[in-house]
């Protein structure tokens, strides 16, 4: 039956999504359209989330199962579908700042969700993110932090994206414990997310 | 004291094997888990099984150092305290005007917890490296609950009041103040330094002053909640009876 997939994923039961899956496959079902519904699944977690029944640890336990899933559909796909990104971002944690578990939290939420993501890590400074989006080309940029001082580093991040030429071809977005419109605004980003959840959605939205 | 052990020319006590209270609604809240009823059994469970682990590998080391100084002078925007260290913060000097003491804290659970959070998040298990840190955060929390009580005991048997702890970076107290607290208190003792940012490292670490005297007001907890920027927003707030956390 078609959405029992889904439904096992948004329900967060890991034994069964695996074992239907597994199934699913031998009995000869399309790898890629399995996958679909896996994703959907995770879709509904995202909604649970944003409404408050789900909570971050929910989230990212949806996040693992998908990923297994996907690691599981993986081999079975064809080269052009298994190498098929839905696009790049570069992401870091902003010079002066140490903070990394938020922003490893969006990095695995990104790439399970399908993005080619490319961590910078903690206290980056303008000019590493300019030389990333440089190489990669990457429309989409996530600038984390939690410090009263980050929001200065990123004004200068943005700054230095500005000044490289490079402002008009990405679109950034911020986010950390402390991160709000007045702070968006002032650092000239295009977006700031509350969540990991919300730094995808903000990243779909971009495509 | 357990494990206390005094300074010989200072007043400088650094304290270890401090028992620390795990309350499972308290990790819950460093969890941003708002809704108890509503977790996952495999989540709990996952806890259940982090926290085994933390004692096995004997994952929390415990110590705070702390010293208590008589305020010399305070001015408007001002407090000043022996050896020519001066706290800057709007914060201090309208909540400890009072104050006849402060006392300043350094606490930290060590390196190993956090240590074992990267190598989670790094090997690809992300649910096991978040619920671990918010345990850690909660550990800390406990820590610093300790070390407030420790020193509200030690000041009412001077006949003192204890006010709440205020730490540097938070609303009204400027991180840059960490460099003045770290010249009173030898950290390094407890494996505690500065970073550029003035944060500390080990990351799970706190520190805090707190003011002592007759006229003191008394500490309220969650105060320092109540008084953050974010207290409306924050995802991990403390608010009163743990009703931040539906049963
Ligand atoms: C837990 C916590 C602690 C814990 C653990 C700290 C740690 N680093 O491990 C403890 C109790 C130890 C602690 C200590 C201190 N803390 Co503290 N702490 C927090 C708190 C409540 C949560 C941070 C956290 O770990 N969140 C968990 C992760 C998973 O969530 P997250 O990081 O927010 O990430 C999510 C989102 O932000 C978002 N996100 C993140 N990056 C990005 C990027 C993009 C592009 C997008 C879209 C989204 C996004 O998605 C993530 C996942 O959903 C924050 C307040 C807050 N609400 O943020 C204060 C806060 C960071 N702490 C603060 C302070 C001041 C301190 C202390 C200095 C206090 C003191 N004097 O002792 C110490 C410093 C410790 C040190 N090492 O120096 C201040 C910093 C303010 C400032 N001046 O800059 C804050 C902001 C609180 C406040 N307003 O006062 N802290």
């Amino acid at each position: 039956m078609s959405g029992e997939l889904t439904k096992a994923i948004a329900d967060l039961e890991e034994n069964e999504a695996l074992r239907l899956i597994r199934e699913k496959l031998d009995g000869g079902e399309n790898p890629q359209s399995l996958l679909e519904e896996s994703r959907k699944g995770m879709e509904i977690v995202g909604q649970r989330f944003s409404e408050g029944t789900y909570f971050l640890p929910e989230l990212i336990f949806s996040a693992e199962i998908l990923k297994e899933i996907t690691e599981i559909v993986k081999p079975r796909l064809t080269q052009e579908v298994q190498a098929e990104r839905l696009g790049k971002c570069v992401i870091g944690t902003v010079a002066g700042d140490i903070h990394d578990i938020g922003k490893d939290i969006v990095v695995f939420m990104l790439d399970v969700n399908g993005f080619e993501v490319h961590d910078l890590g903690v206290d980056v400074p303008p000019q590493k993110f300019v030389e990333k989006i440089t190489e990669t080309s990457a429309p989409i940029v996530g600038l984390s932090g939690f410090l009263t001082l980050a929001f200065d580093s990123m004004k200068e991040t943005v700054d230095a994206i500005k000044a490289a030429g490079l402002r008009d071809k990405v679109k950034i977005m911020i986010g950390g414990g402390q991160i709000d419109e007045d702070i968006r605004k002032y650092a000239g980003a295009d977006a700031f997310g509350q969540d990991a959840m919300a730094a995808v959605s903000l990243a779909k939205g971009w495509l | 004291m357990p494990g206390g052990c005094i300074g010989e020319e200072k007043d400088v006590t650094v304290v270890r094997d401090i028992h620390l209270n795990l309350d499972k609604r308290q990790i819950l809240r460093r969890e941003g888990i708002r809704q108890q009823s509503s977790v996952r059994p495999e989540i709990m469970a996952l806890i259940d099984e982090l926290l085994v682990n933390i004692d096995d590998e004997h994952l929390l080391e415990p110590a705070w150092a702390y010293e208590i100084s008589p305020i010399s002078r305070l001015d408007q925007d001002q407090l000043s305290l022996a050896e020519d260290v001066v706290l800057h913060g709007p914060v201090l000097t309208s909540a400890l005007s009072d104050a006849e003491e402060l006392a300043v804290v350094v606490g930290t659970i060590g390196p190993r917890l956090e240590k074992q959070v990267t190598d989670y998040l790094g090997g690809r298990e992300p649910l096991r490296g978040l619920l671990l840190d918010g345990i850690g955060s909660a550990a800390v929390d406990s820590l610093a609950q300790e070390a407030c009580k420790l020193i509200q005991d030690e000041a009412s048997l001077r006949g003192y009041q204890a006010s709440s702890p205020f730490g540097p970076g938070t609303t009204g107290f400027p991180i840059t103040e960490q460099w003045q607290l770290f010249k009173l208190v030898p950290a390094a003792e407890i494996g505690v330094r500065l970073a550029a940012s003035g944060l500390m490292v080990p990351r799970k670490s706190v520190s805090m002053v707190i003011g002592l005297g007759e006229q003191v007001t008394a500490r309220e907890r969650g105060e320092a909640c109540a008084r953050c920027n974010l207290s409306k927003t924050c995802l991990y707030r403390w608010e009163a009876n743990n009703q931040h956390i539906q049963a």
